[in-house]
């Protein structure tokens, strides 16, 4: 749907924090894409590529983009036990209580960006 | 050198709808976020509450679309102060497009700010604009197997309205399986059903809204 514009979210929080830092070059981003967070990591992907021929950035061809899905998880509020939710989230399928809580999948997350020439090094620090 | 973020790439959505959110309850706002598929009856319902509830309340509506003033216009013609935010492709509302409007209203003036969202059951969820409660419409001719088929649109609201009810007698449309699958999706979440066209239905609606906005303005501070 909107993956373009969230590619762009992702490409900027994780530049801002690269330009504090005094990193030239972005090598590797990874981010959590839950399964129920509506968002398709294969057009994420497509978008990634389309920043990396911008080539005005942090980001270059040689950027990887590595997605890490987050499964889908729901709790059981009465039993307690763990379930994988099909589209009734809300129905446990141990005690057929209406009662849980979505414990994972949700996740549209930067997790972590491995930066390299930092100016400092250049200068000798 | 690996750099840990553990950021929500919404975050500054997030820290938006806080800011809207506090504006709200400051001024004693109640805001309502309503989410549908494209024609389910979004601006004709708006128009009738505001028909019902103008003697009570002092309404105002920020119109989401990709493009034209259309659904404003249909507003301003019932004198309801209505800014139209125009998306051009976007296709949903963000927290940022509302905070840029509102400073066009006198919110401590305004009871109730409808917020109708871009048509679409699928993204518009997914964004905190900061209101009180969102609502979603499903009207009759979609079906009403449109709630499983998307769940998380209708496990994030807290309301779901059937509209269209005078079109039950023609169309394929089980209300009991609709309000059951709903149930088994979000248990928690109120059902209401009826016709914008002859409002059949719509004191439920009303009564719904006196309520939240009792409760929103109880809740204050
Ligand atoms: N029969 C019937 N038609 C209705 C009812 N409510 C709305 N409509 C019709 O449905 C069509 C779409 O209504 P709108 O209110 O414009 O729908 P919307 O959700 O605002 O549409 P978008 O903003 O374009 O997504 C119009 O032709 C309305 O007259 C109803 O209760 N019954
Ligand atoms: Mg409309
Ligand atoms: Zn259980």
């Amino acid at each position: 749907m909107h993956e373009m514009s969230l590619m762009a979210e992702v490409l900027r929080l994780v530049e801002e924090d690269a330009f504090e830092r005094g990193f030239m070059k972005v090598d590797r981003i990874s981010i959590i894409v839950g399964e129920l967070s509506n968002v398709l990591p294969d057009a994420l992907e497509l978008a990634f590529c389309y920043f990396q021929k911008q080539e005005c950035s942090l980001i270059s061809e040689k950027t990887e983009l590595a997605i890490i899905r987050e499964e889908a998880k729901a709790r059981c509020k009465e039993c307690r036990k763990e379930f994988d939710p099909d589209y009734r989230i809300a129905l446990c399928p141990h005690c057929q209580q209406l009662n849980t809580e979505i414990i994972s999948g949700e996740s549209f997350q930067i997790e972590s960006y491995e930066g390299s020439e930092c100016f400092e090094d250049k200068n000798g620090r | 050198m690996k750099i840990k973020m553990d950021d929500d790439v919404l975050k500054d959505n997030n820290i938006a709808a806080n800011f809207n959110r506090t504006l709200f309850k400051q001024n004693q706002t109640l805001v309502i976020n309503i989410m549908s598929a494209p024609g389910a009856g979004k601006t004709t319902l708006l128009e009738k509450t505001v028909k019902a509830l103008a003697k009570e309340f002092k309404i105002a509506v920020i119109e989401g679309d990709l493009a034209t003033e259309r659904d404003a216009d249909r507003l301003r013609a019932l004198g309801v102060k209505t800014i139209q935010i125009n998306t051009v492709g976007g296709c949903h509302l963000d927290a940022k497009m509302i905070a840029k409007t509102l400073p066009e209203f006198q919110l401590e003036e305004i009871d109730i700010l409808f917020i109708e969202n871009i048509g679409n059951l699928v993204c518009p969820s997914g964004y905190d604009l900061g209101q009180d409660y969102k609502a979603v419409i499903l009207s009759v001719p979609e079906g009403n197997d449109k709630i499983p088929k998307y769940p998380l649109m209708f496990r994030r609201t807290d309301l779901t309205i059937i509209n269209k009810t005078d079109l039950l007698p023609y169309v394929q449309f089980d209300l009991e399986e609709a309000q059951r699958d709903l149930r088994t999706i979000n248990p928690d979440a109120a059902f209401l059903a009826l016709s914008s066209q002859t409002a059949e239905g719509m004191e439920d609606w009303i009564n719904w809204l006196k309520k939240a906005h009792t409760h929103a303005a109880f809740s204050q501070n």
